[in-house]
């Protein structure tokens, strides 16, 4: 589980074969929607973000249907089953997915509070996005 | 750290005013002339799903193709979160123009360059949202989104209430098959007009509305279709009368109208109307159709001199029954005890 302070980089961890297996970017992936519910909940409160996630992981889990075991509520995210059943998932796959679902929610934040949200969201998140991107391109 | 007492000071006064009204008009207007204090906007807005209503309290001088991108704004946000998109058309806007800004006015070419659109969300449902709006750039920071949404969250909190309180009070007053009133709205009703009608010289009629043959209906049809008959035929009733009038369920197959100032002429007017509407009318009972009929007896205030709402409803009921034993399919007008 995310803890405040932890870097991405340092959570995640290659595996003994030296590749970035799919539970790995799982938790990078984990501890960064862990990190924008704290900074966002704190902004708008958990109602609406709940409201907010969960109509993102609609959206994106069109495409994306691995990310509709995320389960969300005012009490905040929980990734267990999802951790369960996306090891059968490429890491690629989940990055893409998370991905998908983290650029959306920056839409949403933008479209009910203009740059308010993501002004403070850019700052913490991107560059973790941005490492995610590179780490996972680099396998 | 002065000015954060100040503004939760100021926050506590508009979530308490919030949580003690009951009118969302009230709540709203309210909200918006604490708001100036603690943020500097041209419009604030909400939007209530539910009773399809929009307010906005904004300044005086906002253009109106500011007001049109506020508004559109404000649509948006159910169907960004996925849900179906509002239909415009039927919502009601409510403007309230005040001087937010004193010796200020707006440029008449204002755009909105500022907003915050946050949905009020409770129990995993939106029932509308609130926005506040600026045509200054950057006008909003985080700690202002911060006091806004608490703002929300207590606007949503009185609207569920309002909501609940709303629908208890309609199941009291509304006959939950037909969707008129029910009887003990109308015996409310006929004790408060008759007063009036005692006070003011005002008249008032009593229309008694009974569909004649309706037991064979049931038996022929059975009670669901009879039900379904009752129900519309209170619709043709609802949509008969004016807009102060009283349409409820007296009992059974028997509906009773109260007509506020209304002669016994219009009365009458009225009530030959309505038997004519049933009578041109096909009920789809079951796989077929069928006409049907209805009996119509009248008592009317000052006219019959009824001196209590108890005599002038007996009037009325003894004027159905005339109509009744004259054959059926008509209307009939209280003429006397001695006509019986």
């Amino acid at each position: 589980m995310w803890s405040p302070g932890c870097e991405v980089a340092s959570t995640v961890r290659e595996d003994k074969g030296g590749k970035w297996s799919s539970d790995l970017v799982l938790d990078l992936y984990s501890g960064l929607l862990m990190e924008i519910w704290e900074i966002v909940s704190a902004l708008i409160g958990e109602a609406i973000l709940a409201l907010l996630f969960l109509s993102a992981i609609r959206k994106i889990g069109e495409k994306h249907p691995f990310l509709i075991s995320l389960k969300v509520s005012e009490e905040g995210i929980v990734l267990d089953r999802l951790k369960e059943e996306g090891q059968n998932l490429s890491p690629l796959e989940i990055h893409r997915g998370f991905q998908s679902l983290i650029n959306h929610l920056f839409q949403l934040f933008s479209a009910l509070a203009e740059g308010v949200i993501n002004k403070e969201l850019y700052p913490k998140v991107f560059p973790k996005v941005k490492e995610a991107d590179r780490i996972i391109s680099q396998r | 750290m002065r000015l954060i007492f100040k503004n939760l000071n100021i926050l506590r006064f508009i979530l308490n005013t919030i949580s003690t009204t009951s009118d969302i008009k009230e709540i709203v207007e309210s909200t918006g002339a604490s708001l100036p204090k603690l943020f500097d906007f041209s419009s604030f807005g909400m939007f209530w799903k539910t009773g399809l209503l929009l307010y906005l309290y904004q300044e005086e001088s906002c253009p109106p193709s500011f007001t049109k991108s506020v508004v559109e704004n404000m649509f948006k946000v159910p169907s960004i979160l996925g849900e179906d998109p509002i239909d415009v058309n039927r919502v009601t806007l409510q403007l309230e123009k005040r001087k937010l800004k004193p010796n200020q006015m707006m440029d008449p070419r204002a755009t909105l360059k500022s907003f915050f659109a946050l949905p009020l969300a409770g129990e995993g449902e939106i029932i509308g949202c609130i926005s506040l709006n600026s045509d200054q750039p950057n006008a909003f920071d985080a700690q202002d989104l911060q006091f806004f949404s608490v703002i929300g969250y207590q606007m949503t909190a009185a609207l569920k209430n309002f909501e609940r309180f709303s629908s208890i009070k309609d199941m009291a007053i509304y006959d939950t098959l037909t969707n008129v009133h029910n009887r003990r709205y109308f015996d409310e009703r006929i004790g408060a007009e008759t007063k009036k009608s005692f006070l003011s010289g005002t008249p008032l009629s009593l229309v008694m509305v009974d569909i004649d043959y309706f037991k064979n209906v049931n038996d022929t049809y059975g009670h669901t279709e009879g039900d379904k008959v009752l129900y519309k035929i209170a619709s043709l009733l609802k949509n008969s009368v004016r807009k102060d009038d009283t349409v409820a369920r007296y009992g059974g197959e028997e509906f009773v109208l109260i007509l506020p100032g209304a002669k016994l002429e219009v009365t009458s007017m009225i009530a030959e109307r309505i038997r004519r509407l049933v009578e041109t009318t096909l009920f789809e009972v079951g796989q077929t159709q069928i006409h049907l009929t209805i009996s119509l007896g009248i008592s009317n205030l000052p006219s019959h001199r009824a001196k209590s709402e108890e005599e002038l409803i007996k009037m009325a009921d003894h004027a159905l029954y005339n109509a009744k034993r004259g054959g059926r399919n008509r209307v009939c007008i209280f003429a006397g005890h001695s006509a019986e």
